[in-house]
């Protein structure tokens, strides 16, 4: 059994990563203490939250229900000076790095939409096959079984018939747990519209119970707010999983701001320390310690812990932490349409136009996935049918009309990765006095290229056909919430911060799983593959432990 | 006259089809057709009997026993009943087994448990039985497994009590058909009060564990759950239900605007009477509709209460937004937070019925709040015609994603049955804790304990008297 201040095995953070690896070393019998920065909040308190907000803050500000605690600070768009408050951004493109996650027990898939994409074999393999980026130092074939053991503890939706099937290229060990989620009828309509101009719109894979209960959750029935919050955990978040762990004898410390890794001879860690809210603090010890906190708070985490033996911080021998941070560039179109579209039926993701994202023009510019946002348009339509200054039957045509005969496109790039993308600590202190995370972000002409030539071309051409009268597209490139590269995964302790396992280069007992890992960012959705490590990096943990 | 000749044709049809049966069986003609033909009754009956609910663990062997069943005396693990020599009834003769169902006496002669319902399952014919044995020894997998063994509480330990409580309970007659009544009637009666064992949940029990024939099936608390009256009073049972709607709320285990199954009648549903014939599945509903009224007392209809409501008029913009869980949340909150995403804002369910309506529902109406609480705290699990009907628990057991403790669920469930219940009922932390230990324990342990220990009070100050006598006696 874990104590409150050791275990075989601790674990720093709460969401998925975490979650997963604390279950398979209770499962394999060793004892697991998680530490996270942030509260545990009821579900039902996140659902009022979200409920009690005023309508303008109902859509894209999916951290409005989650408001921090001042010892974990993170995004909060609620006014504007509020996003500048955490994270400090600078470069060419600060607003695609404004990113979004949660610092609560159970961490940023709270407000995740479950997309569960697979990388493809090409995805892997950037620097051989299109002198670009960087390879994996595995191929798909080793990460496959792990993608099929993530499905199975995530519980994803997907599509049985191979044609539907991503990657195509690829087979699979094992059918989806479940069947694909229906369409709605905006996303009928964008297929059809998509396949004339050779787009092919397939089922997302997503971590939705769809139609039956998995792992003692309910299926999906269209709440239509899967972000911020899924009110009835019919998606997957990890924090479904922390009752799972305490039953099988896993330890949860929350409000525990870890702040330290703390080593030893020979580079072992020997401890972590973390403040309690009362700025007190306190020493764990463990045998195996794993820093599951994502892309921002890990490499801030190994920064902040330099010491005499670390002088550039913990597990940075390669000076490569915090260095080739990565999100997918998004940008976005408004359209108004003559037909109606209905987005909102289902999940507010659900399908994506993937082929987009793979063709020997990643020589010369990024791979980009193509999708229409389904949530529900009726907020968006109310509001700006009220600012219209309309009433009565007027003001309900006008809503419906909103509603129905409008829409938006999105496309998500692919980010290489690139030494100059760097998180350093800022001079300014959060309230425990920690060094705030500054970053620096540029998309890249790789990215730029691909927006110009081929990424908005496609958007237009969408729009068209779906029979647009207007199209406004955003004005700078945006972030999508997948935060990668930062812990940089590689068989060259020189160049990168992990080896395969997500094990740190310069400390065999200290593990980076996560997005952080990823050596290549890639136009899919980043948390599958992150599963997919976390399971890899357990297998590993637990075999360490064992045979030493 | 014309009704009861047809009454009376009908009843000899009825037990002829056995009696050819059991008469072919006798002339032993090894016929493998016939044989088959038994298997298949066989099973039919044992699914009639829902032998699987009890002995098949949810993801188990079929048959394989080992599952635990909480009693108010304490745990009861179901034995393996496969065909297993060594840890099932693989050596059980027919006459052995057919003394274990019909009279709850096993192999080596200790007595069962009445948890196996040997007390319904005695109105078996030899015919149906012998149909029951040769399915179980030639067509279920043997499972060579220990099923674990059942340790009650002393004094329940000992098994030979049973042989007082057999001889003033058991009923060991077989079935005698109602001349009076017709061949369906007979049928459903025959299945109710034999192989689908229904008073052994809705019937009460007394203090000695025994089902009070005088209150039969007038609704008992069965562990967490409460089996609802399902006599004919209209009022508090279930006479205002039509045949029809009986018959396909067992099938379907729901009936909208009335009632759904959970808990063990879930099971039932899923398990056992989906699968029965739909000639069979009349015939419970037309005995059943048949049997004697028994009002409950200080009763009302469980099936029309409550309305549509909400609060959420008042609740928007009261209540900001906050990291901090509520030490003491209101019902309506919880209810909003809860339970609205599925059952609506106003809790009149989804349109196509999939999520039930809270109000005019035998859930939430009941005056006894017992599967109320029960359904939040396990929810509702039931696949019927390949279709689930799913609500997740809310804390009953603790893998559940949403844990609910005590004190939230008596607000939240005297939310419920105030605005779409009964409207006068409250219930307390001590009701949920009830209900989450398992349901309420059984006062017979600690009287049977006392009892005794009363009887050792009695030989001691006995002895010590005729002590002090003697050496008064002496003196």
């Amino acid at each position: 059994m874990a104590s409150d201040d050791s275990a075989d095995v601790v674990v720093v953070g709460t969401g998925v990563v975490g979650c997963l690896i604390a279950e398979q070393a209770l499962d394999a019998g060793l004892s697991v203490l998680m530490l996270e920065a942030g509260p545990r909040v009821d579900r039902w308190r996140i659902v009022e939250n979200y409920r009690n907000l005023p309508p303008s803050l109902r859509l894209f500000h999916w951290d409005a229900p989650y408001p921090p605690k001042p010892w974990a600070p993170h995004l909060e768009t609620r006014k504007d000076k509020e996003a500048e408050q955490y994270l400090q951004l600078e470069g060419p493109n600060a607003r695609a790095y404004l990113q979004g996650y949660v610092r609560y027990a159970g961490g940023a898939t709270w407000h995740w939409a479950g997309i569960c994409w697979r990388l493809t074999p090409e995805d892997m393999r950037l620097n051989s096959l299109y002198g670009v980026g960087r390879d994996w130092p595995f191929a798909h074939d080793v990460i496959e079984p792990y993608y099929t053991r993530a499905e199975y503890a995530l519980g994803v939706c997907g599509p049985s018939d191979p044609a539907s099937q991503w990657p195509p290229n690829a087979k699979r060990s094992q059918p989806y747990p479940m069947g694909p989620t229906p369409f709605g009828p905006g996303e009928h309509r964008l297929t059809e519209v998509a396949a004339k101009i050779g787009l092919m719109n397939i089922p997302a894979p997503q971590a939705r119970n769809s139609g039956v209960s998995y792992h003692g959750r309910p299926p999906c029935c269209g709440n239509n707010n899967c972000f911020p919050v899924c009110p009835i955990a019919a998606k997957y978040d990890a924090a479904t999983a922390l009752p799972k762990i305490e039953a099988k004898g896993g330890k949860i410390l929350v409000n525990a701001v870890v702040y330290r890794i703390e080593t030893g001879n020979r580079k072992t860690v020997e401890a972590v320390h973390y403040f309690d809210p009362d700025k007190g603090s306190h020493k764990v010890t463990g045998k195996i310690f794993v820093i599951a906190c994502n892309g921002i708070e890990t490499p801030k985490l190994l920064l902040f812990s330099k010491d005499d033996r670390n002088p550039n911080g913990v597990a940075n021998s390669s000076d490569q932490v915090g260095r080739n941070m990565m999100d997918q560039p998004k940008l976005i179109a408004d359209v108004e349409l003559t037909e109606p579209l209905w987005t909102g039926v289902g999940p507010v993701q659900s399908s994506s136009v993937m082929n987009t994202t793979q063709g020997e023009f990643r020589n010369s510019h990024a791979g980009a996935l193509l999708r229409m946002e389904n949530f529900a348009r009726s907020p968006l339509g109310a509001a700006a049918a009220l600012k219209k200054g309309l009433v009565g039957k007027a003001l309900d045509k006008e809503i419906r009309r909103i509603s129905a005969c409008t829409a938006r496109l999105t496309v998500e790039h692919e980010p290489l990765p690139s030494p100059d993308n760097r998180l350093t600590l800022s001079s300014k202190k959060d309230w425990l006095g920690i060094n705030k995370p500054n970053i620096y972000y540029d998309v890249g002409d790789y990215v730029r290229r691909s927006a110009k030539e081929y990424t908005v071309p496609l958007l237009h051409k969408l729009a068209d056909g779906l029979g647009a009268t207007s199209f406004q597209l955003s004005p700078e490139f945006l972030n999508s919430d997948h935060i990668m590269g930062g812990c940089i995964m590689g068989t060259d302790p020189t160049t990168s911060v992990v080896d395969a396992d997500c094990r740190a280069h310069d400390h065999h007992n200290l593990f980076l799983p996560g997005g952080g890992a990823m050596p290549s960012g890639t136009a899919s959705n980043s948390t599958l593959t992150m599963a997919a490590l976390a399971l890899k990096a357990a297998d590993a943990i637990v075999d360490q432990l064992r045979h030493g | 006259m014309c009704g009861a000749g047809h009454r009376i044709c009908a009843l000899l049809i009825f037990f002829a089809v056995p009696l050819m049966v059991s008469v072919s069986h006798a002339a032993e003609q090894p016929n493998q057709h016939a044989e088959s033909a038994v298997i298949e009754r066989g099973k039919y009956l044992a699914i009639a009997a829902d032998c699987g609910a009890c002995h098949t663990t949810p993801g188990g062997k079929p048959y394989a026993g080992g599952l635990p069943i909480s009693t108010p005396l304490g745990t009861i693990y179901s034995t393996n009943i496969t065909p297993s020599a060594d840890f099932g009834i693989g050596r059980y003769t027919e006459e052995e087994f057919s003394r274990a169902l019909h009279r709850g006496i096993r192999r080596d002669g200790a007595h069962l448990y009445p948890a196996m319902p040997y007390t319904s399952y005695a109105k078996f014919t030899d015919d149906d039985a012998h149909a029951l044995y040769v399915y179980f020894m030639r067509a279920v997998q043997p499972v060579e497994a220990r099923a674990p063994a059942t340790e009650l509480p002393f004094p329940m330990n000992i098994r030979l009590s049973m042989l007082v409580w057999n001889f003033l309970f058991l009923d060991g007659h077989a079935f005698a058909p109602d001349p009076q009544q017709s061949a369906e009637w007979n049928r459903g009666a025959y299945l109710v009060q034999g192989a689908t064992h229904c008073s052994t949940c809705h019937t009460p029990r007394g203090f000695l564990m025994q089902e009070e024939a005088s209150r039969a099936l007038s609704g008992a608390q069965v562990g967490p759950w409460y089996a609802p009256n399902i006599t004919s009073d209209p009022v508090t049972g279930i006479g205002s239900w039509t045949r029809d709607e009986l018959a396909a709320f067992l099938r379907s285990g729901r009936l909208p605007a009335k009632a759904q199954a959970a808990g063990s009648m879930g099971e039932a549903v899923e398990h056992s009477f989906q699968h029965l014939s739909a000639a069979d599945i009349d015939a419970i509903a037309t005995y059943v509709k048949s049997v004697p009224a028994i009002h409950n007392p200080a009763g009302e209809s469980r099936f029309t209460a409550g309305k549509m409501f909400s609060e959420l008029g008042v609740l928007r913009g009261r209540y900001g937004i906050s990291s901090n869980n509520d030490a003491n949340p209101t019902g309506a909150e919880l209810f909003q937070g809860n339970c609205a995403s599925c059952h609506s804002a106003e809790g009149q369910g989804s349109k196509d019925g999939y999520y039930p309506s809270l109000f005019h529902n035998s859930a939430t109406g009941a005056k006894d709040p017992a599967n109320l609480i029960a359904a939040i705290l396990y929810g509702v699990d039931r696949t019927v015609s390949g279709k689930q009907a799913f609500m997740p628990g809310f804390g009953g057991y603790p893998t559940d994603s949403n844990q609910l403790s005590d004190s939230d669920i008596a607000a939240l469930g005297t939310y419920v049955l105030t605005h779409y219940g009964p409207g006068d009922t409250a219930i307390t932390e001590q009701q949920v804790s009830e209900i989450r230990r398992g349901g309420p324990s059984s006062l017979l342990l600690p009287l049977a304990r006392g009892g005794l220990a009363a009887a050792a009070i009695v030989v001691v100050l006995g002895a010590a008297f005729l002590v002090f006598r003697r050496r008064k006696a002496r003196a």
